[in-house]
């Protein structure tokens, strides 16, 4: 079935991102000055203000900072009510969004917060192949 | 060189009809009544007005009412930038550039969707947050705001139970106001008081946010002038002096929201108290942003007027209810009274009024709500939790 939901435009500043999700890779800007990974990709570092940023394979893995659950939704996300959209701090640093996988919408209070969670990606089109998260080892409460 | 109390709000006031009109309104025409009847008010003619600050049209309204502004300003960062244009007004009148200010507000998050070509913020697909959140069947504020609930309870051992507290307190003061959407039965079929069980059982929108733990969605048009002293002093209206103000902001996307449990309100909060030369134990009335339940808990908190975590229960306990030690969003709030999208406007108009004495009798006069406060804290909050600004006003 063709991938029915919002699919974004891939731009110069994010390209290295969408061309390593391709390959099912998670792939992250890093500044060469300060080293440190900032998430989403800048034209400058936003700790340092360096303007070269390189782009490297990250592990994909990170903990499960905060959560939701959303009960109302339009277009292809209609249909997949209720679904839990989540923040995730990365192992590298910095935190991404994304809807979070492998666990129950419907028991809210079920879902721990420093699970540990795993990227993959869904082809959206040609071009674009659309991260998510999933649960692979949970937090003890 | 502070300019504390260099400026003083000198009238306030609103659009004819306000809330959900039976025939849809225009932003133009909200912003439109609420100037003319501030005007009268005030007694200020419109064509004294030399400074101008709104949102999204500013240049379109002062060409309306055919004015040739020496200030000319369109900060627009969400339901806080009324605060933020009140900071900003007082700045041009302390530097000598203008004399009368006009703050105007109109909105019609309500009326919108019945009329063409009324729908608002189109999103930038080129900006690099939009596209790494766009995908993930976002949609409005509480689709966002809902994380941060999330994390404050998990960070200090909170419920939504605690803060639907707020919602019952705020729907009390709502009671009190009959311009509010949700006074009584006679003004809204679900109007009239709430329990904490009505809250937690309404309609989830997003979990943990049940439909009455979110802000309505109305029309509004508002407008205050703020002018320099000598004029405050000559009007027939009270000034409402400006103590304090300050405005910061920690995000624009919420994905770069560092800590999901605080806002910069604490540090607009600051410098607005440096400003003022005052502290949290001198506010007596506390006007903050409810555009959720968790808005107005947590910044309660920024504001220190509750240690963190614990926002909550000064509803709970009832300190700010009618007759509490301190009153909260006396208006009904974005919650109960009226919320258009952008709430701040709202927020200074019952600053002004219960700070001049008019909450009971002023235009469009409000009974047994006045709170003979003789301070107040109005904080507005934009965007997703990002932009602040805070006011300390201070009666005359």
């Amino acid at each position: 079935m063709a991938y029915d939901k919002p699919i974004p435009t891939p731009s110069a500043l994010t390209q290295p991102f969408w061309d390593g999700a391709r390959e099912g890779k998670l792939m992250l800007p890093r500044c060469t000055n300060c080293n440190r990974v900032h998430w989403y990709p800048r034209h400058l570092c936003p700790f340092c203000h360096h303007d070269v940023i390189e782009w490297f394979e990250a592990s994909g893995q990170g903990r499960l900072h905060t959560y939701a659950v959303q009960h109302r939704a339009f277009g292809g996300w209609a249909k997949e009510v209720p679904f839990v959209t989540c923040y995730i701090d990365l192992n590298e640093g910095d935190r991404m969004m994304g809807v979070l996988r492998g666990v129950d919408g419907k028991k809210p209070e079920s879902i721990k917060i420093g699970s540990l969670c795993q990227i993959e990606f869904d082809q959206a089109n040609e071009d674009v192949h659309i991260p998510f998260w999933r649960v692979v080892e949970e937090a003890s409460s | 060189m502070s300019f504390s109390r260099s400026a003083a709000i000198v009238g306030a006031a609103e659009a004819n009809e306000i809330g959900y009109p039976e025939e849809p309104v225009t932003a133009l025409q909200l912003h439109m009544e609420s100037i003319k009847n501030v005007s009268e008010q005030t007694g200020i003619p419109i064509s004294d007005i030399d400074g101008i600050f709104s949102v999204n049209m500013t240049s379109e309204i002062a060409e309306h009412l055919g004015l040739h502004p020496k200030y000319i300003e369109t900060t627009a960062v969400g339901g806080c930038s009324f605060e933020i244009h009140v900071h900003h007004a007082m700045a041009a009148i302390h530097a000598g550039i203008i004399d009368i200010a006009l703050v105007t507000h109109g909105e019609n998050g309500w009326s919108q969707r019945k009329i063409p070509g009324g729908a608002r913020y189109p999103r930038n697909e080129t900006s690099p947050a939009v596209q790494m959140s766009m995908p993930y069947g976002l949609f409005g504020a509480p689709s966002n705001y809902a994380h941060s609930m999330v994390a404050h309870n998990h960070r200090f051992g909170t419920t939504p139970e605690d803060f639907a507290h707020i919602a019952v307190v705020t729907r009390e003061w709502a009671t009190l106001n009959p311009r509010a959407v949700m006074h009584s039965k006679d003004t809204h079929e679900f109007g009239g008081p709430i329990t904490i069980e009505d809250v937690q059982k309404a309609p989830m929108i997003t979990w943990p946010l049940t439909m009455l733990h979110c802000c309505l969605q109305t029309d509004h048009g508002g407008s205050v002038i703020v002018a320099r002293p000598e004029i405050a002093r000559s009007l027939r209206t009270k000034p409402v002096w400006v103590a304090g103000a300050g405005e910061n902001m920690s995000h624009s996307n919420m994905l770069e929201m560092g800590d999901f449990t605080q806002t910069s309100a604490y540090l607009s909060a600051q410098t607005a108290y440096e400003m003022a030369g005052m502290g949290p134990n001198d506010i007596e009335l506390a006007l903050v942003y409810d555009s959720f339940t968790l808005t107005a808990g947590i910044t309660m908190e920024m504001l220190g007027l509750a240690p963190r975590g614990e926002g909550y229960k000064l509803w709970r306990d009832g300190h700010a209810a009618p007759g509490g030690r301190l009153p909260i969003n006396t208006n009904g709030g974005g919650l109960s009274f009226n919320h258009s999208g952008m709430y701040g406007m709202q927020l200074l108009i019952e600053g002004y009024r219960q700070l001049s004495g008019t909450a009971e009798d002023g235009i469009n006069g409000i009974k047994g709500k006045q709170t003979d406060a003789r301070t107040a804290i109005v904080n507005g909050t934009g965007g997703t939790l990002s932009t602040t600004g805070t006011l300390i006003l201070e009666a005359d």
